[in-house]
């Protein structure tokens, strides 16, 4: 591909990813899940069971509500990526995907044009829920530099399950399907160490977490933000994120060609 | 921006055919050329395929076989030559509500390779083009129907297609809007823009096509200009209406030799009907006639073959709700009421 067809495609990305968040932020049913539900559920669990860090097994942290941070910072990512399956399945839905198939760009910018304003929605969500749980006494010995690391980290995971709900979209074109599978986000969360440490979950869920990327994600983002490579491996953390957003790309990617061949 | 002469037609179709699911055959073995720098109006009831058509010549649905050329590229082969070729409306205008209309206009000109400074300056030239200069920055969601479809069709001219589509573009607007739009088109066809109108409103047809192909369960059957598909039908009819019942035997009397006389229709015999070639030219030798012998009248109507005699010719059914839909009644021409023969030569000012 020439060095004038990426430019000209990497604007279309761009302007796609622009309208994404634009919309994001003008439609109240999708801004209220990714950035206030997290948030509300960070605020019960961290308050109901912060005596957790008094059990055996539970690691010393300095501020349990930054141990609790990586939690909501996943939740929010896979919150942006599953409303990035909904606002696809909505333009599905009501011919603005049309509008867009009808236009010279490649396909494959259709979707990379989507997933980039889940990039931009999850950097500005992780980015708020952190700067929240400071306000509200969470410390972060990572640092600042680690903070932005975890911020990377959680967009690309976005991007990721972004991927999945696009290729979900892509198959079905259905938007009730993409709002029920809402429920599936808390188990994608609760058999990953989200809330308690791996050594803490039950045996099921522990052998399960281990098959889970996000397990790797949150632990990541967890020992960056406390400055504690005893919490997890943020290398490992970032290649998870970067598989799963490779893969699933690929997957969305893949389910436009075939939905474009069915029609 | 038109094709150049000498180049391929606009628009061209061969033996093209699209199934669906079960067997339905939505469009079954089209034929068609549009020439560059023509309104080809497409016309057709709700079903006919007609949406159907112009999603396969916009390349957003494969023809089960067959193929289709736009600007000389094949839909099926070459569809992102296509699309850099087309602008399309679609017929239920997708605009994102929570967009303005001037942030549809960046998006739309960024998908068609424009630079953000040159997309801007379009956005804004496009939307003084079809009146929404103030009501650019504003969601569309609070746009009306007529300047949804208005916007839609900026949007269509971002790039200066070479040919556009319009998939019913004046469905549910009233008579203003569609006029204001009718007037748009007219304006972008003077330039050189070859557009493809599919429309279920006759008078919108007749006011814009230069030609017409009239589609039914997937076939075209029967094209040309509006003019010669309505004389194929036959010539046209005078209609007059009689001021009382007592004259309609001198009436016809004195109509016999002016035309073919047809039996009187609903209104028994106070209506005296004349099929005559000469149309309009007719209507004075005809009131002459009724005033020598007498006859009080009432009023005199020339009416043309529409579009749906034409359809009804060779289909055997009418449009469907068409007429109705038109906002125009009918396509004859009408000379006064009450009009006594004896002060009627004066009146007759048709159309």
């Amino acid at each position: 591909m020439s060095h004038g067809i990426l430019e000209r495609e990497a604007r279309v990305v761009l302007a796609l990813g622009r309208r994404a968040l634009t919309v994001q932020f003008r439609r109240a049913q999708l801004l209220m899940p990714t950035f206030v539900l997290p948030l509300m559920l960070l605020a019960v669990i961290s308050s109901g069971t912060s005596a957790a860090v008094d059990l055996r097994g539970f690691p010393d942290v300095a501020s349990y509500l930054a141990f609790m941070v990586p939690g909501t910072v996943v939740q929010g990512t896979i919150l942006a990526g599953l409303t990035a399956g909904i606002a696809l399945a909505s333009d599905i839905e009501f011919g603005f995907f049309d509008r867009l198939l009808a236009a010279p760009v490649k396909r494959t910018s259709l979707v990379l044009g989507r997933l980039c304003g889940t990039l931009g929605l999850a950097i500005l969500q992780s980015s708020f829920f952190l700067l929240v749980a400071l306000a509200f006494g969470a410390r972060y010995p990572g640092g600042a530099g680690a903070a932005v690391a975890a911020v990377a980290i959680a967009a690309i995971t976005a991007v990721g399950v972004g991927g999945i709900a696009a290729a979900i979209a892509l198959r079905t074109g259905s938007l009730a399907l993409l709002q029920s599978l809402f429920p599936f986000m808390f188990v994608l969360l609760f058999t990953a160490p989200a809330f308690f440490p791996r050594e803490l979950l039950a045996p099921v869920l522990r052998d399960f977490s281990v098959l889970n990327p996000l397990t790797y994600v949150v632990e990541g983002i967890r020992a960056l933000l406390n400055g504690d490579a005893g919490l997890g491996d943020p290398a490992l953390g970032l290649l998870a994120a970067c598989l799963l957003a490779v893969c699933t790309t690929a997957l969305s990617t893949g389910a436009l060609q075939q939905r474009l061949r069915r029609t | 921006m038109s094709l150049a002469p000498g180049s391929p037609p606009a628009v061209e179709a061969h033996a093209l055919v699209r199934e669906y699911k079960g067997g339905i055959r939505a469009v079954d073995g089209l034929d068609l050329q549009v020439a560059a720098g023509e309104i080809y109006g497409f016309l057709g009831p709700n079903g006919a395929g007609k949406t159907t058509v112009v999603r396969i010549l916009t390349t957003l649905l494969r023809p089960t076989s067959g193929d289709a050329l736009v600007g000389g590229r094949s839909v099926v082969r070459d569809g992102d030559a296509v699309r850099r070729l087309i602008g399309v409306a679609l017929q239920e205008a997708a605009i994102d509500p929570l967009m303005t209309g001037r942030e549809l206009l960046r998006m739309q000109g960024a998908l068609h390779g424009l630079r953000s400074k040159q997309a801007r300056e379009r956005g804004q030239n496009l939307l003084e083009r079809v009146g929404l200069t103030e009501a650019g920055d504003r969601r569309v969601g609070g746009y009306s129907g007529g300047m949804r479809r208005r916007l839609d069709l900026a949007l269509a001219l971002v790039h200066r297609p070479q040919v556009l589509f319009l998939d019913e573009p004046t469905t549910g607007l009233d008579p203003t809007s569609r006029a204001a739009l009718w007037r748009e088109v007219r304006a972008l066809n003077d330039e050189g823009t070859t557009v493809f109108l599919t429309t279920q409103y006759l008078e919108e047809a007749e006011q814009l096509a230069d030609r017409v192909g009239i589609i039914a369960r997937g076939r075209l059957v029967v094209e040309g200009s509006p003019t010669a598909l309505k004389a194929q039908v036959g010539p046209p009819t005078i209609h007059v209406e009689l001021a009382d019942a007592e004259g309609a035997q001198r009436a016809r009397s004195a109509l016999r030799g002016l035309g073919a006389l047809e039996p009187a229709g609903a209104g028994g015999d106070i209506h005296v009907q004349l099929r005559t070639t000469a149309g309009k030219a007719a209507i004075a030798p005809v009131i002459r006639a009724l005033d020598e012998h007498g006859v009080q009248v009432e009023s005199v109507e020339v009416q043309m073959p529409s579009l749906d005699d034409v359809f009804m010719a060779v289909t055997g059914a009418t449009l469907e709700g068409a007429s109705s839909n038109d906002g125009s009644p009918s396509s004859g021409d009408h000379v006064g009421e009450a009009v006594p023969a004896s002060r009627a030569p004066e009146a007759t000012t048709a159309r």
